[in-house]
């Protein structure tokens, strides 16, 4: 009886430790990539599949629908990177040339993936010199869309294959229509933007590069003149022929897509993606579309570019083996089979794509895959400081189109800069020393004893009565305080250490380099610029709080619907800001937007807004107060609850009138709510990002070019963090002595401010 | 009888005046819930277009389905009622000693918390992960509650409103031997809920509302707060902005109630108003 009680419980030990065992021993392999609600789906049939063939491995999707750089930077720095993720070529560049991607080449070999099944020139985009750094999941070329019913209409023949430059421009002339007779375009021809990716192809079909063969120099390329005259063919068709609506400052490519299914253009420079949106019409018999490559320059090689996508596994995966197994099955036919449904891109598997393309009822695949032999590696995943020669070309093609400069001389002047770009290459390497997780780890102790000592010894200091209330004055701020120094202060002291380093964010060599990032800052006219782009955008603050202090004080009132008119200021405070971007985005639209619309009726502009150089910042303002009315105007009227009533009533028996009332109780009895949003609203506007990033980008020209998108570009495109953020530390003493000078201004003549 | 015509006129242009903003800030609004209705292909419509041709409820049903949004929303919400109430807390002590104590060190210190709002958080991410890394919180409750505790935003906000309370009740309290803690918690947040209520509201806001931060700090789906579900309708190629939009608006709902029924504490209504002669 005892010996099987005492036996079962053994078995039940052993069991339990075997069942622990075997729970340790599977692995989880993180994936991340971007995606929605439709890659569920996909992720459970990738997880299934791949855990039937491996059973001790766990396959976890991480989903970053947005700022997918920043998330997966971040996670690479911070020590703890996917173990797979997907690369495009958005994220690329940052990767090419440093010591970060395992080499898939050993393991194809020694675990038996066959590579020959893709595209070998979709393959090569991810080799770096003789490292294959991702398995290819999918590609596409940049292609013409078009929209047959527009063509019909017209009465002009679809474009045909070996189309050329010429016949481009003369359908684009014909395609650009005032269709309902009223006096404006309604149509145009084409569509065009300052995007660099889609640009790319077209001075390749001119013969052109904006880069030597090597990568190593843009003098005589970019600024030769089989490149200049292929941007300038694509210039004219906004400036001269006219047949592209105004492009966006900051493109949006939903936009475009749906400027194209809507008829507003006929003919569309883009990928395959932009096929998923336009199918679900096609399906439905609502549009007609064909696709076509890109018009040729006779006398020239056809040839377009080519971007893909594909996954890669960091060199800190823990699991590395299995995690290339994993990339491999993810880049591989039975994941690809399913995935094509979803029909993103083309599959970089060759019998898939023209499984597909045989498929296709409306055969819009199939000029796709016609045009991959002619398809060309983009520069984006061979030369490391891809990101700022972009940044450059991209600025200079604005100087050309909206400042009318010459284009030679632009382009001359970005070949130069470039080149210094190039030479500047100084990659110095340190060491790893200590781990960053040890690093802020030590800050935070550091500064945590020296907070403590700091306090007791000034409690030391001061002697009976108030040594107690010093005390107790301690206790009440100690757990703010800690949370302070420990989530915020230890990070800025980080970055504080980063201002005097080099460091590209997704190595761990810091180099020090001393006070250079702050002489560096001296000469950058940008910096300087971008901080007085900043300090003019903080004039919306007074504007905004006179607005939102009339509104409060007229909502102040106790009448009947007056909650549900607070509640309506309010709404732009809550609205998730994605729509509110949208809206005023339209609303801005210089040819399709509300703000036209209405001031057209009465005779009034047009106005170019965002578009403009002298206009766009104060579009931008005016969208901030509009924004800020709501949240301004709650502060001031809790603000407004402290005034006793009995000031007013004494006030109307000494006869006051309103506009007394006002000026001598309401505002200075109000002046520390004034205070607090004069201060808070002056340090968050000088630290204007999210607008800017949403609605132009720093562009047009600069024109709106902020410091802390200027740092945003600096730190997560250019990856210089260490220049990041000594630019960070001199816009933290800027806006120092702003507010320490309003807080002089407020002190005078008042008990408290 | 002319002073009251005067009166009326000013009224009417006041109410004109509010009015006419109050239909400028609505627009958003009515894009949003507009658009959550649409057809896709109707979003870009010009003239703009206000109201679609057919009202598609299934896009609700499809956006909210499609992604597991009863999970959001309670990592939403336990995420905004933690900070809410840690924030409330701890900002009104340190704001309460900032405001009505005086102590060495006072204003240095205050300085200090207020110098912590000058840096862009753009350059501290990645030490901010980096630390709650070495504490073991990625994906989990931990990293999306605890750095977000304490805020000077709100501790300047409630400092603010303390210097405006009277001296005297708190004066009195003390002669009765009443302690510090007492005064806080008796007299003075009592007295102060119009601005805890503003707090409460922008916290509250502030929490329902964080994208950047939920995205790098939390990689399971399951972890993923409401803003990240929308953003989750936008991918890198196309936006589904009738679903995106359907989602913001049921994201929207639980902040306007709150705002809505937290009125009454910040607005006691006041009988005499400022503009009566």
């Amino acid at each position: 009886m005892k010996s099987t009680l005492f036996r079962s419980i053994i078995i039940l030990l052993l069991a339990i430790l075997l069942l622990n065992y075997a729970w340790a021993e599977k692995i989880i392999l993180h994936v991340a990539g971007w995606g929605g609600p439709r890659d569920r789906e996909m992720w459970n049939y990738i997880s299934k599949e791949f855990e039937r063939l491996h059973p001790n491995i766990i396959v976890k999707p991480i989903h970053i629908p947005t700022n997918y750089k920043e998330t997966v930077l971040t996670s690479i720095a911070g020590g703890a990177p996917p173990d797979v993720l997907l690369l495009d070529s958005v994220i690329i560049p940052s990767f090419v040339g440093k010591d970060l991607l395992v080499n898939l080449t050993p393991y194809a070999e020694s675990l038996g993936i066959d590579l020959s099944i893709y595209y070998q020139n979709v393959l090569d985009i991810a080799r770096f010199g003789d490292t294959l750094y991702a398995f290819p999941k999918g590609f596409t070329p940049i292609m013409m869309y078009y929209n047959k019913e527009l063509f019909d209409q017209a009465g002009i023949p679809y474009p045909k294959d070996g189309w050329t430059w010429s016949d481009y421009l003369e359908l684009a002339r014909k395609l650009t229509r005032d269709t309902d007779g009223d006096g404006r375009i309604d149509q145009y021809g084409t569509m065009f933007g300052n995007e660099f990716y889609l640009i790319q192809p077209w001075i390749w079909a001119n013969g052109g590069d904006i880069l030597s063969p090597d990568g190593k120099q843009a003098t005589g390329y970019l600024n030769s003149t089989k490149t200049e005259q292929a941007v300038q063919f694509l210039i004219d068709l906004r400036n001269k022929e006219k047949v592209v609506p105004a492009p966006e400052v900051a493109p949006d490519l939903g936009r475009q897509v749906t400027m194209f299914y809507t008829g507003k253009i006929a003919m569309m420079a883009s990928g395959h993606w932009a096929l998923v949106g336009l199918k679900e019409y096609i399906d439905k018999g609502k549009l007609d579309i064909g696709v076509v490559h890109l018009p040729r320059v006779p006398g020239e090689l056809p040839v377009t570019v080519m971007y893909e996508t594909g996954y890669a596994v960091p060199k800190a995966a823990k699991h590395r083996k299995e995690a290339v197994m994993l990339a491999a099955f993810l880049s591989g036919p039975i994941v690809q089979r399913k995935d094509v449904e979803r029909g993103i891109e083309i599959s970089s598997i060759k019998a898939i794509a023209e499984e597909v393309a045989a498929k296709d009822p409306y055969g819009v695949e199939k000029p796709f895959i016609r045009e991959v032999i002619n398809a060309r590696q983009p520069w984006g995943t061979k030369v490391e400081k891809f990101s700022m020669i972009e940044t450059i070309i991209k600025e200079a093609i604005d100087e050309v189109m909206l400042g009318g400069k010459e284009i030679h001389q632009a382009f001359t002047e970005a070949a130069t800069k470039i080149d210094e770009e190039l030479a500047s290459e100084v990659i110095l390497k340190t060491k790893p020393g200590l781990s960053d997780k040890v690093r802020i780890l030590g800050f935070v102790g550091a500064e945590l004893i020296v907070a403590l000592v700091l306090i007791l010894l000034l409690i030391g200091r001061t002697g009976g009565i108030l040594r107690l209330r010093t005390t107790q004055a301690y206790m009440f701020v100690a757990p703010s305080l800690f949370f302070l120094l420990f989530f915020i202060i230890g990070p800025v002291l980080f970055s504080l250490y980063l201002s005097f380093h080099h460091w590209n964010i997704v190595e761990p060599s810091k180099p020090w380099v001393g006070l250079t990032n702050f002489k560096a800052l001296l000469h950058d006219r940008l910096f300087l610029r971008s901080l007085l782009n900043a300090g003019f955008y903080s004039l919306y603050v007074p504007i905004s709080m006179a607005i939102s202090l009339a509104v409060a004080v007229m909502m102040n009132q106790r009448i009947r619907g007056i909650a549900i008119l607070r509640t309506l200021y309010f709404l732009p405070s809550i609205c998730s800001f994605v729509a509110i971007a949208m809206v005023w985005k339209w609303i801005y639209n210089p040819q399709f937007g509300l703000a036209n619309y209405i001031l057209g009726k009465i005779g009034l502009g047009p106005f170019s807004w965002l578009t403009g150089t002298s206009t766009a910042m104060l579009s931008i303002m005016l969208m901030s107060i509009w924004m800020s009315i709501g949240y301004q105007m709650v502060i001031f009227l809790a603000g407004l609850q402290g005034i006793p009533d009995y000031l007013y009533e004494a006030a109307v028996i000494d006869g006051a009138n309103a506009w007394q009332k006002f000026w001598r109780i309401t505002l200075p009895l109000l002046r520390p709510s004034i205070f607090f949003v004069l201060v808070t609203s002056i340090i968050g506007s000088f630290q204007v990002f999210g607008p800017i990033y949403v609605m132009t980008q720093g562009g047009p020209l600069h024109a709106t070019d902020v410091v802390v998108y200027h740092i945003y570009k600096n730190a997560w495109d250019y990856l210089k963090m260490g220049y990041a953020s000594a630019m960070s530390w001199i816009l933290f003493a800027v806006i120092l002595v702003v507010t320490l000078i309003q807080f002089r201004f407020f002190r005078y003549g008042l008990e408290y401010y | 009888m002319r002073a009251n015509f005067g009166h009326i006129v000013i009224r009417i242009v006041i109410y004109g005046v509010l009015l006419f903003l109050a239909l400028t800030m609505l627009l958003p609004f009515i894009w949003m819930v507009s658009t959550s209705f649409m057809d896709r292909y109707e979003v870009y419509s010009y003239p703009p277009k206000f109201l679609p041709d057919k009202f598609l409820w299934s896009n609700y049903k499809e956006a909210l389905t499609s992604l597991p949004f009863d999970r959001f929303f309670l990592n939403s919400l336990i995420m905004s009622i933690a900070i809410v109430v840690g924030q409330l807390l701890f900002c009104s002590q340190a704001a309460y000693a900032f405001a009505r104590m005086r102590f060495p060190g006072r204003d240095k210190l205050f300085l200090l918390y207020l110098s912590t709002m000058m840096i862009p958080g753009i350059v501290t991410l990645i030490p901010l992960f980096l630390l709650v890394h070495a504490l073991g919180w990625v994906d989990t409750y931990w990293a999306l509650i605890v750095p977000s505790l304490s805020s000077v935003f709100g501790i300047f906000l409630l400092r603010q409103f303390f210097l405006t309370l009277p001296k005297e009740l708190e004066d009195a309290a003390r002669i009765d031997g009443a302690s510090e803690f007492w005064i806080y918690w008796r007299i003075v947040l009592p007295l102060s809920k119009p601005a805890l209520a503003t707090f409460g509201i922008f916290s509250f806001m502030g929490t329902w509302r964080m994208l950047l931060w939920p995205l790098i700090a939390t990689r399971s789906t399951e972890m993923r707060p409401v803003e990240v579900g929308i953003a989750m309708f936008s991918t890198h190629f196309s936006t589904n902005w009738p679903y995106q939009m359907a989602a913001a608006v049921v994201v929207m709902i639980p902040i306007l109630v709150v705002f809505f029924f937290a009125q009454k504490y910040f607005i006691k209504g006041i009988v005499m108003t400022g503009l009566k002669g």
